[in-house]
């Protein structure tokens, strides 16, 4: 089966109804309104307003299901209220709701079109995406003989630096020794992000000589050959290395710290990147 | 203008919509007379259109006076990159090249500042000290924020924005 073959995912399917509500809902209860009153119903327009309103809404979803946000789109309820709380006359009221209609499905477009696809389940993070699942599932057996405590402690101070607690992080890293089969490459790991701690929380400048990873730990880097050439690269990528591989340990061995991890995906894949 | 220490500077809207309600004042007290016996209200109403910008932009500068030693004191220099949504209310001192400028005309810049390792927006809710264009390399100090308060990616809400090296243009 090709990519082309594969059918639609269902939650696709559920938006493109949504997006298809969005013109549907606010053109049709207009045109509703204006043949319920052609045929002698002449019912209050501002009433088939409503069909605006829950376009106005599904727009909004739209745009909250979305990674990146179009405050244009998520704010549109708030103006349709503004627009049809107040009773209208019946052109009036067929003038503004037409425009409006033509407005939202612009809108829909736009967000189509800027704003990207809804966000995947990796991107609202309920699970990994998938370059980091990768790099998670290859280092996982080189870490196979871990304890839970010490990979609860690479949770913790990967959670720490990401947050921006160097201090913490510093002092908590200094303080591992690793464990497992590989555990000269974690005490480095762990020395990287010391380093680099300390250096953030003290406003202080790169040193000449810093911690890097060697050779032989290549294999379990995500970025194993950083330009000898640039020191800085190669200074930032064994902090994006270490950052990375402590992750990696603590989402494969410490299953009680993942949705701590999962909430700082999106910065883990810009390390990845 | 400088008001005691706060060098004050009030936006082009402003100043547009000023003289557009004076232009309008002037033609209407000149064919109404209606419009001419209330002009002990109307000219204090048209220049509190332009005082009450002015007092704003001077409350709103002076405040971020007095917050610029306290970032200077605890902002932590990080890359762009490493900025993220954890560190949401967090102080950063970030440096970097101005790539993008928006909304300078309304006073409330926004610049798109990148480093090696990445780009960040720095949203100002009033006007820079110094006047940053294009290409100048800048550090930045402020508070890591979401784009939309609860929800978006994370921004820089910046306290202040100092040249490091004029651009050549």
């Amino acid at each position: 089966m090709t990519i082309a073959d594969t059918p639609p995912q269902p939650h696709r399917i559920h938006e493109r109804y949504l997006e298809l509500a969005v013109p549907g809902a606010s053109f049709g209860a207009t045109l509703a309104g204006i043949l319920a009153w052609q045929l002698g119903y002449e019912i209050n327009f501002q009433f088939f307003a409503v069909g605006c309103l829950i376009a106005s809404c599904v727009l909004a979803y739209l745009a909250w299901i979305r990674p990146k946000k179009d405050i244009v789109a998520l704010s549109t309820p708030i103006y349709g209220v503004i627009f049809f709380v107040v009773p209208t006359e019946y052109t009036v009221g067929v003038i503004m709701q037409l425009v409006y209609a033509v407005s939202l499905t612009i809108l829909l477009i736009r967000l189509k079109v800027r704003f990207g696809k809804p966000g995947t389940a990796a991107a609202m993070g309920r699970k990994l995406a998938d370059p980091l699942l990768t790099y998670v599932d290859q280092t996982r057996d080189a870490f196979a003989g871990i304890t839970p405590e010490t990979a609860h402690e690479a949770a913790v101070v990967f959670v720490q630096f990401t947050h921006g607690e160097y201090r913490h992080a510093a002092q908590r890293a200094g303080a591992q020794t690793g464990d497992g089969e590989h555990a000269a490459t974690l005490v480095r790991a762990f020395a990287v992000i010391k380093e680099h701690a300390v250096l953030i929380d003290k406003s202080l400048c790169r040193p000449v000589v810093y911690e890097v990873f060697r050779l032989e730990d290549s294999a379990l880097l995500a970025h194993p050959h950083p330009p000898a050439y640039d020191d800085d690269r190669e200074f930032y990528a064994a902090l994006d290395n270490a950052l990375l591989l402590l992750f990696s340990v603590a989402w494969n061995y410490s299953e009680a710290d993942r949705p701590h991890l999962l909430a700082c995906q999106a910065f883990v894949l810009k390390l990845l990147d | 203008m400088k008001i005691g220490k706060v060098e004050v500077k009030v936006s082009i809207i402003a100043i547009a919509v000023f003289a557009f309600f004076t232009l309008l004042l002037i033609v209407a007290s000149y064919y109404s007379p209606v419009v001419r016996s209330q002009l002990i209200w109307l000219i204090p109403g048209l220049f509190m259109l332009l005082v009450i910008p002015i007092a704003l932009n001077y409350m709103s500068r002076s405040q971020y006076a007095d917050l610029e030693p306290v970032y200077e004191a605890s902002a932590k220099t990080v890359r762009i990159k490493m900025i993220n949504m954890g560190m949401v209310g967090k102080a950063v001192r970030i440096e970097g090249v101005v790539e993008q400028i928006h909304f300078q005309f309304l006073n409330r810049p926004q610049y798109t500042v990148a480093d090696r390792s990445g780009a960040i927006s720095v949203k100002m809710f009033t006007t820079p000290n110094e006047d940053v264009k294009v290409n100048d390399i800048v550090e930045v100090l402020g508070q890591v924020i979401q784009r939309y308060v609860v929800t978006g990616d994370p921004v820089v809400n910046c306290i202040s924005i100092r040249k490091k090296i004029k651009n050549n243009d």
